[in-house]
């Protein structure tokens, strides 16, 4: 930010945006129109009597009246709209004037008064053209239903889904290439990430960083995370066979009923996955008798003795 | 029971270690305080064992069924043991726990003889305080000689001198020979009632400090309580080894009822055998105590117990069946025993017989010393049986373990006859495998295990089913070829023991083969419901033995049911140890249409025997199979087998096989001569034999491509890799593609056809071998190169998947080195490995790539003496790492199950090193090795350090693993440490090798010597490494004895001593017998760093409360039982402070024995400073051979007596010697230093 060239070149382009501006068509003419404003501004002053009169005041109430006639336009446009018109009639005119505290009535008099000046036209100025709107693909002509009258349709770019990105690459041998080298380089950026962060061990006395191993932690309960299935591999388990699942815990229900009245109902109770065991345990409790799940007895008092 | 540690004697011995000790001293921490066991004894004589007890008289009734008596002997053994803790206030401010930490056995005895005055009973490594006969006290003698096995510091290194005196410490102490290690003096006012015959009770109180052996605990090392930190205990051992967990009579074939009793912390689970009968708190409520009852009269060696804080599941099929793991395992062991009760099912049915008790309970524990190791009513397995519904490979496994493990539960705790059950529980589980996973398996079963006992006999010589010994002596040893003698298990090598269970469950299926199976399962119906009546004749025990199983009784029942006579079988098989080995060959007799088969045999080298008698073989010809059955005699080789087919094969017709079906063959290859197609020789393996038949290539390949019988497929496909032809490659690669073949043939045929292509390197047409077809078989059609997602629904193609990479990575192109091809596509098919859609796991499957990996390596073509560095690493090397290094750290973040995938790269590691890619280094591995690992993972991770040790012959390394062996929590590491190096030596008895000196001699002796006491198993192990390094006789590298050089090995030096003479004279002899080893073992530790680790708790107490107290008896001479009354030495002084001792602490253990006694007993194993050749070889001579011993009064303070090492000092300390014996004389009542005598209590300071 504190580059000084940087700011440089930032004001010569301003400079040269401005520079363009200013030579446009389209500034040339509103530049015309303000000046026709500014004539009347100074008609009038001159009509009410003033002599002379400072260039900003001039400028001033030129801004008011700019102001004043866009309000008018702005107001008239709305009036018309909102009566389903796209041109302003008198009467919208009119009633835009009511609004804004003008008596309408008197505008036929003020206008035909005496001593009014005569302003010459405005100098001829070529209206800006509006640039072509860039136009993608091909207009829609309208159906037969529709009258000629109503507008056209707009570009179809506006209407219709323009894909922006390319195509993608379904060839089967790509994907694979793709998902592979994907699961290679995220593999081998986590370990890298992880043997720089930790503690390593390396194969080679001369270049450590080399093939870095991650160094091995003796943990208190190995087995634990070599018996037990990951996370990762539980829930892609949970993906590949969630239908399966779905029967396990029907069955699972199936057998928590039946396990009063049939015997044969505890077949599938074996199959139970983990989540469901609590409740099958609770209702079997009643049923199986085993040693081990009877409650501890209290001492006996005579032992104390 | 116990198990409380006393850390007073342990400080004594380890000052340094006080802190160490409470990490290691997890009983305390479980707390798990008292058992009252009830014992009851058979008497001998009665059982078909025909070993007998001699000595020991007594017989059995249930002190159950006796009802009353029992309950209120509970009660008051608890007060009991409570009021005499509260005396010891020492004890309560170590531990800081509560007070009864100790364990009673209560044994009740039904004489059968006159004259019962001592008892014999077996205990090692127990502290015992007090015997009590009938509420009387009991003065007891405690000695083991299996401590330590050599006493004397000799020179003998030798292993035959070892192995004599191991058997006869072993045999001094044999339950079955009415020995044992704690003998008790009935007290004479019981004499009379005992000859009588009445009923004696023994009521043993004791405590287990430390115990090495025995009993197991795991306490892993992190927060929280005992029970949220996994920490558990188990008993295990190998064979009969109670007795290191509690005094009994430890031996299978004396049967008794029990009632056993454990109080835990109230988190724990105790499982024990026989029903629970109630769980009932203590009155603090933090404790509960486990009640079990076991009323099937059961042997000592098949009790359990398991302490934990375990997860409970009830069978959901068989609710008397109960599960118990870790905790978090919960899901794993519902998977995992969820076919339990298809296992049952079967065994019950095919015996028809219900399984013997009336609850059955499985117990997952981690460090486990075996897979599955069963007892009564309950089985111990290793909790990395356990698995998920991911994992494939495993699960046929855990099926397996389980399998045997209730194959076990019918039969195997009856012992008797080893052979006998262990055949029969092995068969029964053969048919097992043969409904659930199919004849083909079980075929292949039988092979492979019939291969595995024909290589180790011939290998090692012969494993003999039944032993007989005539008199005990050397000369009569029936296995004069081994280096240990078979007379007891706790003799027998690991590897033997093994064999020996093969053995006997082929010798099984042998005599179904004679007999029918029909009648082979309706004499186990026999024998088991003989059984179960005798076992509910509570009342009448003698009829007890009927549940023991002997060979005659066997036999006996088998003629009875089939009237088929197998002498002839038996004598060949089991009374005789060896194989067959046949050679053969035939030709083809045209104008006779006659076969002439010639078979030989190989009888005289070692591990083979003579064979005489019937002989199938089976001919396949044009018209058909046709089965001879010829007569194997003394001097015919010759045998002319006539041929039916006559028609020759222009007639194009379907070719008829064994088993009915019709095939099409191309005949092109064969013989236009000869009808024959292929020739199998014992095609139903009825014969435990090797055979090497001789037959063209072409016919291999018919009986390959089409002979049905998975032995004769894998049979062929050996024979062909002799014959590298393009017509066995198209053989082969029929049969790989061939679908409905057995998928461990067409496994085994990747193998043959990886070393085919290998010897056709140079006329190899096409792709390298199976390429093609593994691409047909797994990859995309679209894109050949890629494999497809995982899917492994179909196992028989998964594990085809899984091995065909493996085999291929062993091709070789003409340079001998691995195609560049073949490696590439094995790292294509890791690069797109996917196995996101799969159900399995994947991790076997990575594995195997790794593995294929590591094939594919070849040595580094190098220059000598190059550094190995990262910049002149090979490119395929590279890219061989790149993978390794990834997914060794990929497992760090996501482990596989069982780390079989860190497993597979720590051993491809150690490949690229010894093939020189990557400079060799042990740092690696010796970090993968600590304890903290998974168990594989250690087991790989030593393993290439025992391989590493050898090609660098480092002694560091060799030390690092020799120490490990010494000091590793865990039973089965050490046990695998030497089982790896056996299997792998540094060097052995014929290579010379700097490793070998008298150091490593003397640490590996020490080793087996002492330093492994506390396991049968792991000194077995020794002795067999000793083996493998040094050979039976002296070790070549120790200096010779004519030098007169003498070692020293307390003071780790040899001295040069001609002139010995004095020293004879002077000092004391030191061939102190077999009976004392606990003062020599624990002496050793404390004076000598080699030393093997101490035995606490060995208490040798004498107790006389009657009047004629301070009368020793103390056997000296194990071997032939002599006894040395002691009662003249006594001095009466020490006599009194002994009672006001007993005053004070009555229950204390280490009660004075006099002095003179306490020289005798501490005469330690450690020789003066020099010796000579004429004494120790004289010693041993007596040690061995006469048993005769000479005792020497020598005093115990070695440290003082370290320092007079030269001769001419000996006077002076004998001087010295003589003072400190007044002194000691003086200070009688005092303790005496012997860490042995028990005197825990006091302390330390006075022992120096």
């Amino acid at each position: 930010i504190g580059d000084p060239s940087l700011l440089r070149s930032l004001n010569g382009n301003t400079v040269l945006i401005s520079g363009k501006a200013a030579t446009s068509p389209a500034e040339n003419y509103h530049l015309a129109r303000r000046r026709t404003l500014q004539v009347v501004v100074s008609a009038l002053l001159t009509e009410c009597g003033f002599e002379s009169a400072e260039k900003a005041a001039v400028e001033t109430l030129t801004e008011m009246m700019q102001s004043y006639i866009t309000e008018i336009g702005r107001c008239a446009k709305a009036y018309c709209e909102h009566t389903a018109r796209s041109v302003p009639t008198l009467a919208d005119t009119v009633v835009t004037l009511i609004e804004m505290g003008f008596n309408a009535d008197t505008l036929p008099v003020y206008a035909k008064r005496s001593q009014r000046m005569v302003i010459t036209a405005p100098p001829v100025t070529n209206a800006p053209v509006t640039p072509k709107a860039l136009s993608a693909g091909q207009k829609r002509t309208h159906p037969a239903y529709i009258p000629s009258h109503f507008p056209e349709f707009p570009d179809p770019h506006t209407y219709i889904k323009t894909p922006t990105f390319r195509e993608p690459v379904s060839d089967y041998q790509v994907v694979r290439e793709k998902a592979a080298s994907q699961k290679r380089d995220v593999e081998r950026a986590l370990t890298r990430f992880m043997a720089k962060t930790g503690e390593t061990q390396s194969l080679f006395k001369d270049d450590i960083t080399a093939f870095p191993l991650i160094a091995a932690q003796p943990s208190s309960i190995p087995y634990l995370s070599a018996l037990l299935p990951s996370e990762l591999e539980l829930q892609t388990l949970e993906e590949t066979d969630s239908s399966e699942q779905d029967d396990q815990t029907d069955s699972e229900n199936a057998a928590g009923n039946l396990i009063n009245d049939d015997p044969g109902g505890d077949k599938e109770n074996s199959m139970l996955p983990p989540s469901g065991v609590p409740s099958a345990k609770a209702s079997e409790e009643n049923v199986i008798d085993n040693p081990y799940l009877r409650p501890v007895k209290k001492p006996k008092v005579r032992r104390k003795k | 029971m116990l198990c409380y540690y006393d850390i007073q004697i342990v400080r004594r011995n380890l000052a340094s270690y006080v802190d160490i000790i409470w990490i290691y001293c997890p009983a305390l921490l479980l707390s798990f305080s008292l058992v009252l066991f009830k014992q009851t004894k058979l008497g001998p004589k009665s059982g078909p064992t025909e070993k007998g007890l001699s000595s020991f008289c007594v017989h059995i009734v249930s002190l159950l069924v006796r009802g009353l008596s029992s309950l209120s002997d509970v009660a008051s053994g608890l007060k009991y043991l409570q009021g005499k803790r509260q005396n010891k206030p020492e004890m309560c401010c170590v531990h800081n726990v509560q007070v009864n930490r100790t364990g009673y056995v209560e044994l009740t005895i039904f004489p059968t003889v006159v004259n019962l005055n001592r008892i014999k009973l077996n205990s090692k490594q127990c502290r015992i305080y007090r015997v009590r006969v009938n509420e009387l006290e009991a003065p007891f003698i405690y000695n083991d000689p299996t401590l330590e096995v050599c006493h004397h510091e000799s020179k003998q290194r030798n292993l035959n001198y070892f192995s004599s005196a191991y058997t006869a410490a072993v045999s001094a102490v044999d339950p079955d020979a009415g020995h044992g290690e704690l003998v008790i003096k009935v007290p004479p006012e019981l004499w009379k009632q005992g000859d009588d015959l009445k009923v004696l009770k023994v009521y043993i109180e004791f405590s287990l400090d430390q115990p090495k052996g025995g009993l197991h605990f795991v306490v892993p090392d992190v927060e929280g309580s005992m029970a949220e930190r996994g920490a558990h205990v188990f008993s295990f051992g190998y064979q009969n080894s109670t007795r290191f967990w509690f005094p009994c009579v430890d031996s299978y074939s004396e049967l008794c009822t029990w009632k056993l009793e454990f109080t835990v912390d109230a988190s724990m689970v105790a499982v024990s055998c026989g029903d629970l009968v109630e769980t009932i708190y203590t009155h603090d409520m933090r404790k509960k105590t486990y009640h079990y009852v076991l009323p099937i009269p059961t042997a000592a060696p098949n009790i359990s117990l398991a302490v934990g804080p375990f997860e409970i599941l009830v069978d959901p099929y068989m609710h008397e069946v109960t599960h118990f793991c870790l905790p978090q395992l919960l899901p794993l062991l519902k998977h995992s025993m969820s076919y339990l009760h298809e296992i049952f099912e079967f065994y019950e049915e095919i015996l028809t017989c219900r399984y013997p008790y009336s609850c059955f309970k499985t117990v997952f524990v981690d460090e486990a010393y075996v897979q599955l190791s069963s007892y009564a009513s309950m089985s111990i397995f290793s909790t990395n049986l356990l698995h998920s519904a991911t994992i494939i490979d495993q699960t046929p496994l855990t099926r397996r373990c389980l399998a045997q493990a209730l194959a076990q539960q019918f039969f195997d705790l009856k012992q008797a006859d080893e052979w006998v059950l262990k055949g029969i529980s092995g068969y029964i589980y053969g048919l097992y495998l043969k409904k659930t996973f199919g004849v083909n398996e079980y075929r292949h079963w039988i092979k492979e295990e019939l291969d595995k006992i024909v290589e180790y006999e011939l290998k090692m010589g012969g494993v003999l089913l039944h032993p007989t010994f005539t008199g005990g002596k050397e000369k009569d040893n029936p296995t004069p070829h081994l280096h240990f003698s078979i007379k007891h298990p706790h003799t027998l090598s690991w590897e033997y023991f093994k064999m020996f269970q093969c053995k006997a469950h082929l010798v099984m299926r042998l005599i179904e083969n004679r007999i029918s199976m029909e009648f082979m399962l309706q004499v186990f119906n026999k024998l088991l419901s003989l059984a179960s009546t005798a076992s509910s004749q509570k009342y009448q025990s003698h009829m007890w033995s009927q549940m023991l199983l002997s060979t005659h009784a066997f036999l006996k029942s088998i003629s009875n049911v089939s009237g088929k006579d197998i002498g002839p079988l038996i004598k060949q098989w089991v009374d005789q140890s060896s194989v067959v080995k046949f050679f053969g060959s035939f030709a083809f007799n045209r104008k006779r249409n006659v076969l002439e088969l010639e078979i030989r045999q190989d009888y005289t080298s070692s591990g083979t025997q003579k064979y005489v008698g019937p002989i199938k073989v089976t001919v396949q010809e044009l018209d058909g199979s046709f089965n001879h059955t010829l007569q194997i005699e003394e001097n015919s080789l010759k045998h002319d087998i006539p041929c039916h087919s006559k028609s020759r094969r222009n007639k194009k017709k379907k070719i008829p096989l064994m088993n009915g079906e019709e095939v099409d063959m191309d005949l092109s290859a064969m013989d236009a001569d000869s009808p024959l197609l292929w020739i199998r020789i014992d095609p139903d393996m009825s014969i435990l034999r090797k055979v090497e038949f001789e037959q063209a290539d072409f016919m291999w390949q018919y009986q390959l491509r089409y002979e049905r019988d998975v032995v004769a497929q894998e049979e062929a496909i050996s024979a062909l890799e002799k014959f590298p032809t393009p017509a066995s490659r198209l053989a082969l690669t029929d049969i790989l593609e061939q679908e409905q073949c057995f998928y461990k043939v067409r496994m085994q045929a990747c193998f043959c056809l990886a070393k085919i292509a290998n010897s056709m390197v140079s006329t190899w047409q096409g792709p390298p071998a199976m390429k093609s077809l593994f691409t047909r078989m797994f990859c995309c059609k679209s894109c050949p190169n890629i494999v497809k997602t995982n899917n492994f629904i179909s196992f028989q193609s998964y594990f085809l998947q899984k091995t065909m990479p493996v085999a291929m990575a062993l091709l070789r192109d003409v340079h001998n080195l691995c195609p560049k091809d073949v490696l590439n596509f094995i790292l294509d098919l890791i690069k797109y490995n996917d196995n996101r859609k799969n159900k399995f796991s994947d991790n076997y499957y990575r594995a195997d790539l790794i593995e294929a990996l590591t094939n594919s390596l070849t040595p580094a073509i190098s220059i000598s003496n190059e550094v190995r560095t990262v910049d002149n690493l090979n490119a395929d090397v590279r890219l061989i790492l790149e993978e390794i290094t990834r997914f060794l750290n990929m497992e760090k973040l996501l482990p596989s199950f069982r780390n079989t995938i860190t497993v597979r790269c720590l051993s491809a590691i150690r490949q690229l090193q010894r093939n020189g890619h990557i400079p060799s280094d042990a740092s690696l591995f010796k970090s993968y090795a600590e304890y903290g690992h998974f168990v594989d993972v250690r087991v790989a991770a030593l393993e290439a350090l025992v391989d590493y040790t050898r090609v660098e012959r480092s002694s560091a390394e060799l030390q690092w693993l020799l120490n490990m062996v010494q000091n590793d929590p865990a039973h089965y590491v050490r046990h695998k440490i030497l089982g790896m190096l056996s299997k792998n030596p540094p060097f052995t008895k014929t290579t010379d090798s700097a490793l070998c000196n008298e150091a490593l001699v003397d640490q590996l002796w020490k080793l087996m010597n002492s330093g492994t006491s506390h396991d049968w198993r792991l000194r077995c192990d020794a002795v067999n490494l000793y083996y493998t390094l040094f050979g039976l006789t002296r070790p070549s590298c120790l200096p010779l004895p004519e030098l007169g050089l003498v070692l020293n090995l307390k003071e780790k030096k040899a001295v040069l001593n001609p002139t010995i003479k004095p020293e004879l004279e002077v000092g004391p002899v030191v061939d102190t017998p077999a009976s004392i080893g606990i003062h020599g073992g624990l002496k050793r530790k404390a004076e000598t760093p080699l030393g093997s680790p101490p035995e606490p708790g060995q208490v040798l107490q004498q107790q006389d409360d009657d009047a004629r107290g301070g009368h020793f008896k103390i056997r000296f001479n194990t071997m032939e039982d002599e006894d040395i009354d002691m009662e003249t030495v006594h001095d009466s002084q020490a006599f009194i402070h002994q009672h006001l001792h007993l005053l004070e602490r009555p229950s204390t253990p280490g009660k004075e024995p006099p002095s003179v006694e306490q020289s005798l007993l501490s005469m330690p194993a450690t020789p003066v400073p020099s010796f000579s050749k004429e004494t120790s070889s004289l010693a041993s001579k007596h040690a061995g051979e006469h048993g005769h011993h000479h005792h020497h009064h020598h005093h115990e303070h070695k440290k003082k007596k370290k320092k007079h090492k030269h001769k001419h000092k000996h006077k002076h300390k004998h001087e010295s010697k003589d003072k400190e014996k007044d002194r000691e004389r003086d200070n009688s009542h005092a303790y005496s230093n012997s860490p042995a005598s028990g005197r825990s209590l006091r302390s330390p300071s006075m022992s120096d």
